[in-house]
């Protein structure tokens, strides 16, 4: 099956591409992911799907000389008695047009906003890291700092926001080792933009 | 493709809930008296009081001959529509075969499933990558790959893409003959506890 491939072996890496040596060109700006929106449009076929198929359905019973179904009767009465200061037409409609703008900003929007774009200096390749990843890269990154007890991160598209907590050394020593560790790791992330950093540091309290 | 196609449709079903759901909020409020606007002649609410679908509104086209006819034709074509829009969704536009430029003018196809679990293994070998899932779109003498890798703790970002590019992507795209293989990287990690082991 691997045969046209040659070597499906552990692969050395550590020769870089031979284009990526020298300086990388100032790429373009990555764009960000934008979902197909594959569920909500799924969700809108199905709901009109369900309602166009279920009055066809009647109609044709009607035409072929059968009666009605109850709900037909019952919405088309409905329908031509309440009046439009009803309470139940009232919330109907606010429902109805809450989705509709619910809908046109899912038509708009990228979404996948957990896919934070990486920088296009690997031609041929358009990357994505998870915010997830991203956490976890930079929590590592600050806990391997010596003094750094715990730490939490939390990536936002703009923002990393690190939350650690020391235990031993001085404090502001271990406030510069932090940051120069996370830019450092931030750097190291690839992405297009940067977070800015946001570093919370506090004492552990003693017991 | 199929988002933009998805979009649009959103979209104008978003539009139409929009409209009619703030033309029955303006009727129903009475908002054209109480904050003094007035709309066109065509509007189809007299005020707080009239009904959505009058019975007369409801029966006024049932003697002509064409109605019922158009009745079941609209209905119809939207059934068949929103059953081909959700089949749609449904459909992954995988590719089955990768055509191969065998170099003799004669043509050789390979199976998409095969190239795809290539990429994968070779993926899942370079230095950093726990595991990989990869499949391929786009026709078949241009293809295009999608890739999700779970990357290791230690893993570096860029150099995994490094490799991709220059091991993973470029074998596979001389081996089948192919002028390029643009691919699509999203890159998760697999969630392991802090540890200062190194």
């Amino acid at each position: 099956m691997s045969e046209p491939f040659g070597t499906t072996g552990p692969i050395d890496t550590t020769q870089p591409p031979p284009s990526s040596e020298a300086a990388p060109p100032p790429a373009a700006r990555a764009r960000r992911f934008w979902s197909p929106r594959r569920i909500p449009a799924a969700l809108t076929a199905l709901v009109v799907l369900g309602a166009a198929g279920l009055l066809l359905y009647d109609v044709a019973a009607v035409r072929a000389g059968r009666s009605a179904m109850q709900w037909r009767k019952i919405l088309a009465r409905e329908l031509a008695t309440r009046p439009l200061d009803d309470l139940w037409v009232l919330l109907g409609a606010a429902v109805a047009a809450v989705a509709g703008l619910w809908l046109i900003v899912l038509a708009l929007t990228p979404g996948l906003r957990a896919v934070l774009p990486m920088r296009r200096d690997t031609p041929g390749i358009r990357a994505g890291l998870d915010r997830h990843a991203a956490e976890l890269a930079l929590r590592d990154r600050a806990i391997a700092v010596s003094g750094v007890r715990s730490a939490r991160v939390a990536v936002g598209r703009r923002t990393a926001r690190v939350r650690a907590e020391a235990h031993f050394r001085d404090q502001e020593e271990v406030r510069a080792d932090l940051r120069d560790a996370l830019a450092e790791g931030i750097r190291q992330l690839g992405l297009d933009r940067p977070p800015r950093l946001a570093l919370r540091l506090s004492r552990m309290t003693k017991e | 493709m199929l988002g933009r196609f998805n979009r649009i449709l959103l979209a104008l079903t978003g539009l139409v809930l929009l409209a009619v759901g703030l033309a029955v909020l303006i009727g129903g409020l009475d908002l054209q008296r109480r904050w003094g606007f007035t709309m066109p002649d065509q509007w189809p609410f007299d005020g707080p009081k009239d009904v959505l679908f009058s019975d007369s509104a409801r029966i006024r086209y049932r003697s002509e001959q064409w109605w019922w006819p158009a009745v079941i034709t609209a209905l119809g074509v939207l059934v068949v529509g929103s059953l081909w829009w959700l089949l749609a969704q449904l459909r992954g536009r995988r590719l089955r075969q990768v055509s191969v430029d065998s170099g003799d003018g004669s043509e050789a196809v390979l199976r998409g499933r095969a190239l795809e679990g290539i990429l994968a293994a070779e993926t899942e070998a370079l230095d950093g990558v726990e595991g990989a899932r990869v499949s391929l779109n786009g026709e078949r003498d241009t293809p295009r790959a999608r890739l999700v890798l779970a990357l290791a703790p230690h893993a570096d970002p860029g150099g995994v893409l490094a490799g991709l590019r220059s091991v993973v992507l470029e074998n596979a795209r001389a081996s089948a003959g192919l002028a390029a293989l643009p691919a699509e990287a999203r890159l998760r990690a697999v969630s392991h506890r802090a540890s200062r082991v190194a």
